[in-house]
């Protein structure tokens, strides 16, 4: 009997051994269907759900399924998974399916979300989260990342805000919004105020100002308490601040004796350091994630091109060698990849990514009016940048791959210079 | 001569002052002229005939141009239509979907593949040489006949199922580059699935779920006869990022 069992075991493995075998890679990513059900109580309830819907669809992650197909009766359906007839909800599709429920208490809201995983019909996350009348957008914000972390594992960003620049009566000003371009708060009031740069937790920004004359120099604003410093005062002019992943230091571009170079200063005070030398122009810093490389601009080759440079200087590497003339480099929390803006032979400026490794430029932009100052996500999922798509310059959001483009802010004036802020700290 | 009669000359291209200045002969001309010019208008009518019909030749010129210069940024490549969101249409639940691979245009070695495919087609039904096609008792491996048959056989079934190799977005990057399944699908004759079991799940239920998906929404041509056997015994898929 152990002898048969033995052959057919042999015979066995002999039939896996001559099996023939398919290997399958390259598989198409697509955004994940979820449903979210019209929810039920008060009525802010609706408001929540269409901020979350928002924040869902400009993260190019879900795919909002339309509830005019909706099956099932979200009236009569219960919000736990007992009570949910999830083969409606694979009929029209839906891999997720979000409920919610909503009551006012007093100035109070509360709204009790539940997460549930269709094919296999459990719930996935349940919460209740609750937040003044005032912040409910908030409350979809906070749902949205907890959603997001519970899919990829990886921080949503829903909950952090974009630093740009606003086109005013009174000139430039920066401007502190949410990641879908509501509640902009002015932080400068006066002068000409450009290129924001977040400091370290997010708890301040820099900037470039002309405020006090003798050309433009470096400045600091603390966000709660408004207050605004020098940051930099150097050479005939100082700008471009970026401060590294680790936080302790900063590069940022200065020229002294009509010669522009990108500078390195500890974020404490000490020495400052030159990092180029080249005769030509070298600005637009960017720091790698790792903190070990930094990307710029020169036109020392003789029209601006993005080049890599360790962070003592050297090893500078010149990346893109198509068009004449790419700027703004922003590298991505990944580090596979330096989003930035080039001119066309349409004299057009339009947004690409680069691979750092194989050097391949792929393009996100085209035919779409002028596309510029890209600025990357903290979780390296979706860029924002300024556009004059749709008239005046805005914010707008777009993919790594180009889709999923999407207008952020409506300035009367224009905005534009966007900096997109790190994760809020827990 | 003078004796009074009053000679008259009249030319046969003058006219009778009587009938005006034109003679008979110019009369004669304009008459034949007239008559030419009516014929020409009357008889196509007489002869009424449906014209052919003249089908409008659209032409689309396409310029192809100059290879693109390679020290430009480059363009964008034209977008594919946006598949149609199932969103409001219901499918029939549990049932697998119909959906086919998607049709695109075939490329010269395809076109050349598949005329040799179609060329082998007719030759198979001839009687085999048993010198080149092999005994039924000939090696395990196969025979050059087979071994063409059977590529050609698992390089579609490749196609069908990366069709439908879709990975959802919210799987986190790091997973869907690492991340790896092997699945051992069992064919019938008539090219179904009839079973799959997943011999190495890759750890993460969405891709786990995402490729059951892919075998289940997948139809498969039939396999050849001499490959019926071997592909009902099970067929080992590797599925890599």
């Amino acid at each position: 009997m152990k002898r048969l069992l033995l052959c057919a075991l042999a015979a066995s493995a002999a039939a896996r051994a001559q099996r023939p075998t398919i290997d399958i890679s390259n598989a198409r990513v697509q955004a994940y269907p979820i449903a979210l059900a019209p929810p039920s109580g008060a009525p802010e309830g609706r408001e929540v759900m269409e901020v979350l819907a928002a924040d869902f669809d400009r993260s190019g992650l879900f795919r909002l399924l339309d509830p005019s197909g909706f099956l099932a009766d979200p009236a009569k359906e219960g919000t736990t998974a007992q009570s949910i007839d999830f083969s409606k909800w694979t009929a029209i599709g839906a891999q997720a399916l979000v409920k919610a429920s909503a009551s006012l208490q007093g100035d109070t809201i509360r709204v009790d979300f539940h997460l549930f995983d269709v094919p296999r019909a459990t719930e996935l996350l349940h919460g209740e989260y609750s937040a003044p009348r005032a912040s409910l957008r908030q409350i979809a914000h906070r749902f949205g990342d907890d959603v997001v972390r519970s899919f990829t594992q990886e921080p949503g960003v829903f909950q952090t805000r974009i630093a740009y620049v606003r086109e005013t009566e009174n000139g430039k000003q920066i401007v502190v919004a949410d990641s879908d371009g509501f509640s902009p708060q002015q932080v400068t009031s006066n002068s000409i105020n450009l290129l924001p740069a977040w400091m370290p937790g997010g708890r301040g920004l820099a900037f470039t100002s002309f405020r006090d004359g003798g050309g433009a120099h470096i400045y600091q604003v603390d966000l709660a308490g408004r207050s605004v410093q020098p940051l930099v005062r150097m050479g005939d002019f100082a700008t471009g601040a970026v401060f590294s992943p680790d936080g302790i230091r900063y590069a940022y571009s200065a020229s002294q004796a009509e010669n522009t170079d990108v500078w390195l200063s500890p974020i404490e005070g000490g020495i400052v350091r030159r990092l180029t030398d080249s005769r030509g122009i070298d600005i637009s810093a960017s720091w790698s994630p790792d903190g070990k490389r930094i990307a710029f601009v020169s036109d020392r080759a003789g029209s601006p091109q993005i080049y890599t440079m360790s962070v003592d200087g050297n090893d500078v590497r010149r990346i893109t060698f198509q068009g004449n003339y790419n700027q703004e480099p922003a590298w991505s929390p990944k580090g596979d990849l330096i989003a930035f803006s080039g001119r066309d032979e349409h004299r057009v400026f339009d947004l690409y990514v680069i691979n750092v490794q194989t050097g391949k430029v792929t393009r996100l932009t085209q035919n779409a009016g002028t596309n510029e100052k890209p600025s990357w996500a903290p979780n390296g999922r979706v860029l924002v940048f300024s556009s004059t798509r749709s008239g005046k310059k805005q914010l707008w959001t777009i993919l790594p791959d180009g889709s999923n483009a999407r207008q952020l802010t409506n300035e009367s004036r224009g905005g534009s210079d966007p900096a997109w802020g790190p994760l809020p700290q827990k | 001569m003078t004796d009074g009669t009053q000679t008259v000359h009249r030319s046969l291209l003058g006219g009778d002052p009587r009938i005006g200045a034109l003679g008979p002969g110019l009369t004669l001309a304009i008459a034949l002229h007239l008559a030419v010019v009516a014929a020409a208008f009357f008889l196509p009518r007489l002869f009424d005939r449906p014209q052919p019909l003249r089908k409008p030749v659209i032409a689309h010129l396409v310029a192809l141009g100059k290879p693109r210069d390679p020290r430009l940024l480059p363009r964008k490549e034209s977008a594919a239509p946006a598949a149609a969101a199932p969103a409001s249409v219901p499918e029939k639940a549990g049932a697998p979907s119909k959906t086919s691979a998607p049709t695109r245009q075939l490329t010269r070695q395809e076109l050349m593949d598949r005329a040799l495919a179609g060329a082998a087609r007719r030759t198979r039904d001839e009687k085999p040489d048993p010198e080149r096609a092999g005994e039924e008792t000939g090696s395990a491996q196969g025979t050059a006949a087979s071994a063409e048959e059977g590529e050609k056989y698992f390089g579609a079934v490749e196609d069908a199922i990366h069709a439908n190799y879709v990975v959802p977005s919210v799987i986190s990057e790091r997973e869907r580059m690492y991340l790896s399944a092997t699945v051992v699908i069992y064919i019938a004759r008539d090219g179904a699935i009839v079973k799959h079991v997943m011999t190495r799940p890759s750890g993460n239920s969405f891709i786990d779920q995402a490729l059951v998906l892919a075998l289940q929404r997948t139809h498969l041509p039939p396999p050849p006869p001499e490959l019926a056997k071997l592909v009902r015994e099970g067929v080992e898929i590797n599925f890599k990022p």
